[in-house]
């Protein structure tokens, strides 16, 4: 007897030990995990807000295209953020309010009248607004790999109708059961009976809790048992309000590409734009029934199934008292209320992209997809636009075949900060960034570097100096000869050098490159903003290297910018996810390049748009909205290029192929038409002239560049640096002359 | 007597061309009778409106507006609390709703020079010499962009 007996006591005493080292391991899993549980919260990445006030630039076109991205509803009658209502040019909104790092924007309603392309008016509450920012539109996020994304909500927050409906359907037992409900489990089973359909799960939402938090989705029985022995456990460490809180943050309510869409708060956005205690009982139903089968009853997908359900949810809130009969009734008839369904999210994979490089210089991944951090960028969702329409526009007329790729970089000049970005003829393909990444030889392009080396030596060069554009020939190290040719093949010998940049004469400017020195244009280049490898070698002085759409835009935005050299700036602000600031990207300004030199680059660059190689842009914009630019075009014509800038904005913009093939475009052939299209559609104020103090204007000969009189044959005003004036003069004395060229018609 | 009326109209005739123009704002409509004074220092043969007498008249896009008023009051107000990280962060909002506002880009300056930024102080008064509009402005511009610790 006692033979057999102590081999079961062995057995239950090792039983109950293994048994009990289980629960303490579960336990502490539970302790530790669930209370201090943080919630992953990816990164939310944001474009600029559209700031609006009476005189802001802004198309009717463009606000309206603002608010349908940022899922603003369309109703007869705003009562609510995130509605609004137009008639003709007159816009009134119910806006959403936001939390930005430097204050609070409140949610409030307010009446804009657009006239000719600017808000002429701005009232909220029968009095003038000043100013105002609308939310900023959320481009992206930065998630972990298993793509969950949610908005935390505190269960005070929660409808009371939604957590009604939410135990009517899921757990009518939840505040007294002990994680588990046997008589829920019959219940559930009676109830499936009598509706001859499954309309009620057996597990406890607690259950349902742990499975999601810590187990997989295999229906095994010892599975079944650790869920049960969880959920115990977990009832045992922690109120029914924190599990219930927990409940409405975890549950998965859909898929929105890579995205998983997670909580009821979110949800409440994906599905109908609209905040969580804003919605409408039929909406709090439908998100209850979709717990169930967020695919199966899809309200996109399958509508109907969706309704079924939503409708049957309000009729168990019915029986479970939540809302009377009237109510569902008015519920019940309401349509589904989906918003328009296409997400922008994750629309513009180029820029966010670029942002995602930078933040992976300072911050670790893990921080990016858990830390739950905002991220303000400088994104312009309405510029963004036009470079992609303008990209479409002009790719389909250069080519019908679909074989050439672009890319294009925006910034403002004033900021520095990239604007809007297109990496590819296809902006949505996450694919291969060529903005960023495709790197090309300059051509032309990189001649300005050259030009303001010499300008900055205002004691041996000016705009006047004469170069000679007649051929060369450089040995190189193993028996390679250099021999540049001009692109018309013809040499044009003595020229001023102000032409020699803006007729992009190769031979004046491989010349004047040499005679600089290599390593003074090296220099340039580095002062400018290039930061990879630049060959030392006397092409350079025509382009030659790798360089990417970005590197162009940071140099030529240092030029733009007047030499001052700004941080490339996409990011503006980081805030944590209690909205205290991290991280704040400065306007910070690096003088690298004199103002005079750089003005005279500017004269020269102008130059090129009014009578060199890019008058070309002439034909997009008002012949009195003045730009400068600069066309490049690299061997066999494999890359057309143009850079250039407005009052406001600077574009690069590049054409080619990916397989490095000729495209048969010169930059004013292609990119040229891409740049300029985009410029005349979003640019808002053409290059201003302001001369800075140490410069003044002379008259010269345009073909001796001697000093000469107004009027005389061949006389152009020219800007010079204090100084460097020329020694010698025609014998031409000034005489009247009514004819102005368009540097003179700046001063009329 | 002769020199000294040149140099007076040297003087006058940018500040007049400087009332004209678009980037003017309303408050800085006359020029003070002050503000001629400085044209009788040594500063005067650069004269301070040499920027201004050369802008294009104004086009038909260039309105200029006074929402970034407010953010100036408030960034004036968060400079004199110490917040220089916030002060900043308005005038670069303000900045973006006008770019070429002297008046923003001096207080700017002010607020580098304050938070012993004396580098980012002189290049941010430089750059707002090119915008500056009348002689006080660009004369405060001017000392700030050569300041010195």
């Amino acid at each position: 007897m006692a033979r057999t007996r102590r081999p079961l006591l062995k057995l239950i005493i090792t039983a109950a030990v293994a048994g009990l080292i289980i629960v303490i391991y579960l336990d502490a899993r539970i302790s530790t995990t669930f209370a201090g549980r943080m919630w992953e919260l990816p990164a939310k990445v944001y474009a600029r807000p559209l700031e609006l006030y009476a005189g802001v630039s802004l198309g009717a076109d463009d606000l309206a295209y603002e608010l349908r991205a940022l899922g603003y509803r369309e109703v007869s009658n705003p009562r609510a953020p995130g509605q609004v209502s137009r008639s003709g040019d007159r816009f009134s909104l119910y806006t959403r309010g936001f939390d930005f790092p430097d204050g609070r924007e409140s949610a409030r309603l307010i009446n804009l009248r657009m006239r000719q392309g600017r808000v002429s008016a701005l009232q909220s509450g029968g009095r003038d607004l000043d100013l105002m920012r609308l939310d900023p539109l959320r481009i992206g996020g930065i998630y972990p790999s298993h793509g969950e994304d949610r908005i935390l909500v505190r269960l005070a927050d929660v409808p009371e109708t939604l957590r009604g409906a939410l135990l009517a359907v899921e757990d009518q037992h939840f505040y007294s059961h002990w994680g588990f409900s046997l008589t829920g489990i019959a219940r559930a089973f009676y109830s499936n009976l009598r509706s001859g359909q499954v309309v009620a799960g057996g597990s406890t939402i607690t259950q349902q809790l742990v499975k999601n938090y810590y187990l997989t989705p295999d229906r095994t029985i010892l599975r079944k048992v650790t869920e049960l022995v969880m959920a115990v456990l977990l009832e045992l460490r922690f109120s029914k309000d924190e599990i219930l809180e927990s409940y409405f943050n975890e549950v998965y309510l859909g898929q929105d590409g890579p995205r998983a869409v997670h909580g009821f708060a979110l949800a409440a956005r994906h599905y109908f734009d609209t905040p969580l205690d804003q919605l409408g009982l039929h909406q709090q139903a439908l998100l209850v029934g979709m717990i169930k089968g967020p695919s199966l009853y899809n309200p996109r997908r399958n509508p109907e199934r969706a309704r079924e359900r939503r409708n049957l949810v309000l009729r168990l809130m019915v029986s479970e008292g939540v809302i009377s009969d009237a109510h569902a009734q008015v519920a019940r008839n309401m349509p589904l209320g989906l918003n328009a369904g296409r997400s922008i999210q994750d629309s513009f994979p180029a820029y966010l992209d670029l942002v995602r490089r930078q933040l992976r210089r300072e911050y670790r991944e893990e921080d990016l997809s858990s830390q739950g951090l905002s991220i303000f960028t400088s994104f312009d969702p309405l510029l963004q636009r036009h470079a992609e329409a303008s990209t479409r526009t002009v790719l389909e007329q250069l080519d019908t075949s679909g074989e050439l790729q672009t890319a294009s970089v925006i910034m403002r000049v004033d900021t520095g900060e990239v604007a809007a970005l297109v990496g590819g003829r296809n902006p949505r393909f996450a694919g291969f960034n060529r903005a960023l990444d495709a790197r090309r030889p300059a051509g032309s392009l990189l001649k300005p570097a050259v030009y303001l080396a010499a300008l900055e030596q205002p004691g041996r060069y000016s705009l006047a100096s004469s170069l000679s554009d007649t051929p060369l020939t450089v040995d190189g190290p193993a028996g390679q000869v250099w021999e540049p040719r001009n692109f018309d093949r013809q040499p044009h010998g003595e020229v001023l050098l102000h032409k020699a940049l803006s007729q992009s004469y190769n031979l004046a400017s491989a010349r004047l490159g040499l005679e600089l020195g290599l390593d003074t244009v090296v220099d340039t280049l580095r002062r400018l903003g290039i930061e990879g490898p630049v060959p030392e070698v006397p092409a350079l002085t025509l382009g030659a290297g790798e360089y990417s759409p970005m590197d162009m835009a940071m140099l030529y935005q240092t030029i733009a910018s007047g030499g001052y050299r700004t941080p490339l700036r996409s990011i503006r602000d980081i805030v944590d996810a209690n909205g205290e600031p991290l991280n704040r990207y400065p306007l910070e300004y690096d003088r690298q390049v004199s103002l005079q030199a750089t003005h005279l680059l500017h004269y020269a660059l102008r130059a090129v748009v009014r009578e060199g190689t890019g008058r070309g842009v002439y034909r997009y914009l008002p012949s009195d909205f003045h730009v400068a630019g600069k066309t490049g075009t690299t061997n066999d014509g494999r890359d057309s290029w143009f850079a250039g800038f407005s009052g406001d904005l600077l574009a690069v913009s590049w054409i080619g192929r990916d397989d490095n093939g000729g495209t048969g475009l010169t930059g004013a052939s292609g990119a040229l038409k891409l740049w300029a299209h985009f410029m005349a559609r979003a640019s808002e104020r053409p290059l201003a002239y302001r001369m800075p103090d140490g410069m003044a204007t002379r008259w010269i000969d345009d073909r001796s560049g001697y000093l000469t009189g107004e009027g005389c044959p061949d006389a152009r005003m020219l800007p010079f640096t204090n100084g460097s004036e020329p020694a010698q003069r025609t014998n031409c004395s000034p005489r009247r002359s009514g004819i102005k060229d368009w540097f003179e018609s700046l001063f009329k | 007597m002769a020199r000294r009326a040149c140099r007076f109209t040297l003087f006058v005739l940018p500040l007049a061309l400087s009332a004209c123009s678009v980037y003017r704002l309303p408050e800085q409509v006359a020029v003070p009778v002050e503000e001629a004074e400085p044209a009788a220092t040594s500063s005067a043969p650069s004269a301070p409106a040499t920027s201004a007498d050369t802008s294009p008249p104004p086009g038909p896009d260039s309105t200029h507006s006074e929402a970034y008023r407010p953010l100036l009051a408030q960034a004036d107000s968060a400079a004199a609390r110490g917040d220089y990280e916030q002060a900043l962060a308005l005038l670069e909002r303000a900045l973006r709703l006008d770019t070429d506002n002297a008046e923003i880009y001096l207080a700017m300056a002010e607020v580098h020079c304050a938070r012993g930024a004396l580098n980012q102080c002189r290049a941010v008064a430089e750059r707002g010499l090119l915008y500056c509009r009348g002689a006080s402005q660009c004369e405060a511009l001017r000392s700030l962009s050569t300041a010195s610790g």
